[in-house]
């Protein structure tokens, strides 16, 4: 692996003075005119579209991105309180059902630069190479048009991006990480000494967050504060790990830029641009290839809203596949007392995990698995743990005044894909007068297994490292899949290269091509999938087969 | 900045309740000169005068500021001076329409989920007891509240009455634990940039930080 900072220079191009942003960066952004037939558009600045973004700029080719949401500024925007970080979530209008609907927003939808890695925990785990085969080794799920060894390059190169801390991983494909792991706080050393006396194997990370320094930004300060998005610069977000290089590189952000459709030329069946609204004025920019990253909701309901005379039902849905086979994971968290002061809000809440429950266990019932890491509620969080046990008034007070002594633990536990948990129109319209999207959600039975299992097994843990009470929360994290990578356009939308089967010229990087999840923190995936995009690009077009 | 102390003053919880006088002498706000500025103003912005109420009409901030008392066993009598003005920021958010960026399919948007469910918390108290619910014996309210809560996943008034018991504890738990008076009763050291944390561990403090008073006091051994 070539030396990190000749790949991608952003964590140098930031400022050594303290101050998060570099503001001079962004004032000579590269800024281009709705009229200039750009060479790739990534509508969306998450880790997909900003990953993407990045390399295309590096490789020479005139990039833009458009983000629907702010380019955050971490010194005025962003503040150390849960309530006062409500503007980091999507919060624009959607629609729910399923017989186990799934709460966006907060947990797991992200706005602005950065996507939704601005107020993620900072959890990097790999998949496992069996996660690429589940209906071949497993008998559920589905197989990827792609193996781990397709990813595994890619996986090494963002986890030196980022940088990723941690021990050496035992799990998946065995390997180690570029930093030292992080010191644990009293929640992590909870979670270890229970661990221990179960001989269960627990690790500490692996986390995008900043142990030593690295290039210009600061070794983390452990304030607790990283799903409010992190002002010292220590945990890995776009923002901070790839915009800053693709902006030296030439690109350019457009921020507060909603994506209302994508034009196809009826003619040629090629992408032409798109549609935004900026300060409530509509334009449409022109591109040559189109990159859509808006993640599992907003990807599908941007293909959906595209609809035309040729894609009558929907961008790329001639098959019905656009916005299905979305996934959640089943995420239980269930915490311990103990009348030692653990105050877990000391210390990132990505502390310790363990994925020895990863894998089928041919002694279950079940099939695939779960992993179990530390979670580290803040007061309001906490909040909802004890209102779901039913108490409110006086016994809320009385739980809530305990903070200091609980310990919490959350899974992660692998969702199969349905067809039916999907993305669909709902009647309803946004602000735009767009339709907004109806997300459906219902768990299978080996779902709801897992849930249980992983339940049982966190109570172990937190019980054997001396915990009097365990009290469990039920709760869904992440989001996958929605218009997934297959092997024909009969059961995904795109290619192994995330291109799209129906239009040459559009491409989709984010989450929602990710055929299965296994029970890992999606964001390093999603990532290196789209490094991956970028590659096949660029090469695809010194073959002549795109032309930038 | 020198920001009102604790006792009888503001910030300080009622005394003789479980939930009171665990971490003597705290208060989070004696460190608010140590927090960078974008934190501090929104923290400060909550112990100072709560926003008017825009959204919910006299008879609804009746209903919403008994049921709210009822959820946060805050009593206007025993702790004027800390009682959190929870409806007031419910109500903020629901003017401004803050929302938590979905609903279910079968509820009306957070707003009128709102209004709907305290019309019915009132019909419900006129019916069972010849009165408007906030005019109703706290024992009388919260029965009725009880009898919401009971119903889990049926109907209630065509609403589903766990997610109408969601919406209140949502609302009402995020405007609470919010404010650095709940933060003070339960020993959260709250905003920590640009300082953070030197001494994270089993039962490892900060020079600012005050131990629990009664560590075995928790709520399962209280029951007991």
């Amino acid at each position: 692996m070539s030396n990190v900072r000749e790949r991608n220079e952003s964590a140098w191009l930031l400022p050594p003075d303290g101050k998060r942003v570099n503001h001079q960066l962004r004032q000579d952004m590269r800024r281009f005119e709705d009229n200039d037939e750009v060479d790739l558009l990534v509508v969306g600045c998450g880790a997909g579209g900003s990953t993407m973004l990045q390399r295309l700029a590096r490789a020479g080719w005139k990039v833009l991105a458009l983000d629907a949401g702010p380019f955050w500024d971490p010194d005025t925007d962003w503040v150390s309180d849960e309530a006062g970080s409500h503007h980091l979530y999507w919060t624009e209008p959607r629609v729910i059902s399923g017989s186990d609907p799934v709460p966006l927003g907060s947990n797991n939808s992200g706005r602005g630069v950065g996507g939704s890695m601005v107020h993620y925990a900072g959890y990097t785990p790999r998949f496992h190479p069996s996660d690429f085969r589940t209906r071949t080794t497993d008998g559920v799920g589905a197989d990827w048009p792609i193996d781990y060894s397709d990813v595994q390059p890619y996986y090494e190169a963002i986890e030196e991006e980022l940088p990723v801390a941690g021990e050496k991983w035992p799990w998946g494909d065995p390997h180690s990480y570029p930093y030292r792991p992080h010191p644990v706080s009293g929640n992590g050393d909870i979670f270890l000494r229970g661990a221990e006396r179960l001989g269960l194997v627990a690790k500490v990370g692996p986390v995008a967050i900043v142990n030593g320094r690295f290039g210009n930004r600061a070794h983390c300060i452990y304030r607790g504060f990283c799903l409010q998005g992190c002002k010292v610069n220590a945990k890995a977000s776009p923002l901070i790990t790839h915009i800053p290089d693709a902006l030296a590189h030439g690109a350019e952000v457009r921020s507060n830029c909603m994506v209302t459709r994508i034009e196809v030329d009826e003619r040629t069946g090629r992408a032409t641009g798109v549609h935004y609204v900026h300060e409530g004025v509509s334009r449409f920019q022109r591109a040559n290839v189109v990159v859509v990253a808006g993640y599992s909701i907003e990807t599908p309901r941007l293909l959906l809203n595209s609809a035309d005379a040729r894609f009558p039902e929907g961008l790329c849905n001639d098959f019905d596949q656009v916005g299905r086979y979305l996934m959640v994971q089943g995420a239980p968290q269930t915490a311990g007392r103990f009348d030692e002061e653990v105050r877990m809000y000391k210390a990132p809440p990505p502390e310790v995990s363990t994925e020895a429950f990863y894998e089928t266990d041919p002694t279950k019932p079940y099939k695939r698995g779960f992993s179990i890491q530390t979670v580290s509620p803040l007061p309001i969080t906490w909040a909802e743990h004890v209102t779901a046990q039913g108490y409110w008034g006086a016994d809320l007070r009385a739980y809530m005044s305990d903070y200091v002594h609980w310990s919490c633990l959350g899974a992660l536990c692998e969702f199969l894909p349905q067809p039916d948990n999907r993305v669909t129109l709902a009647d309803e319209k946004d602000r735009h007068g767009l339709p907004v999207a109806h997300f459906s959600y219902s768990q299978c039975d080996n779902d709801g297994a897992l849930m249980r299992a992983a339940q049982e097994v966190m109570e172990d843990i937190l019980r054997a490292a001396g915990a009097d009470e365990v009290i469990t929360i039920d709760r869904f994290a992440h989001l996958v899949g929605g218009a997934r990578m297959a092997v024909d356009e009969q059961h995904g939308v795109v290619d192994s290269n995330c291109r799209t089967f129906a239009v040459p010229n559009l491409y989709i990087t984010d989450g929602s091509v990710l055929p299965t999840q296994g029970s890992a923190n999606p964001a390093l995936t999603i990532m290196a999938v789209a490094a991956r995009a970028a590659d096949r690009l660029v090469a695809a077009s010194r073959r002549g087969k795109e032309q930038p | 900045m020198r920001l009102p102390r604790r006792g009888a003053e503001p910030g300080a919880p009622p005394a003789g309740q479980p939930w009171s006088g665990r971490f003597p002498g705290f208060d989070v706000l004696d460190q608010s000169s140590h927090w960078d500025p974008a934190t501090t103003g929104v923290v400060l912005a909550r112990v100072g005068m709560a926003p008017d109420i825009r959204f919910f009409t006299p008879d609804e901030e009746a209903v919403a500021t008994a049921l709210c008392d009822q959820l946060l066993a805050q009593d206007d009598a025993t702790e004027p001076q800390a009682r959190v003005a929870v409806v007031n920021m419910i109500d903020a958010r629901l003017a401004e329409r803050q929302t938590d960026g979905w609903r279910y399919d079968d509820m009306p948007d957070d707003g009128q989920a709102w209004r709907e469910s305290l019309a019915w918390l009132d019909a419900d108290a006129n019916e069972q007891f010849g009165c408007d619910f906030a005019a109703c014996s706290r024992a009388q309210q919260g029965s009725l509240i009880h009898s919401v809560q009971n119903r889990g996943s049926d109907t209630w008034h065509g609403l589903c009455a766990e997610r109408v018991w969601s919406l209140w504890t949502r609302y009402a738990c995020t405007a609470f634990y919010s404010h650095p008076f709940a933060w003070n009763e339960m020993g959260f050291s709250g905003p920590a940039y640009p300082r953070g944390y030197k001494n994270a561990g089993i039962d490892r403090l900060e020079p600012f930080e005050v131990r629990d008073a009664r560590p075995g006091d928790d709520p399962l051994r209280r029951r007991a």
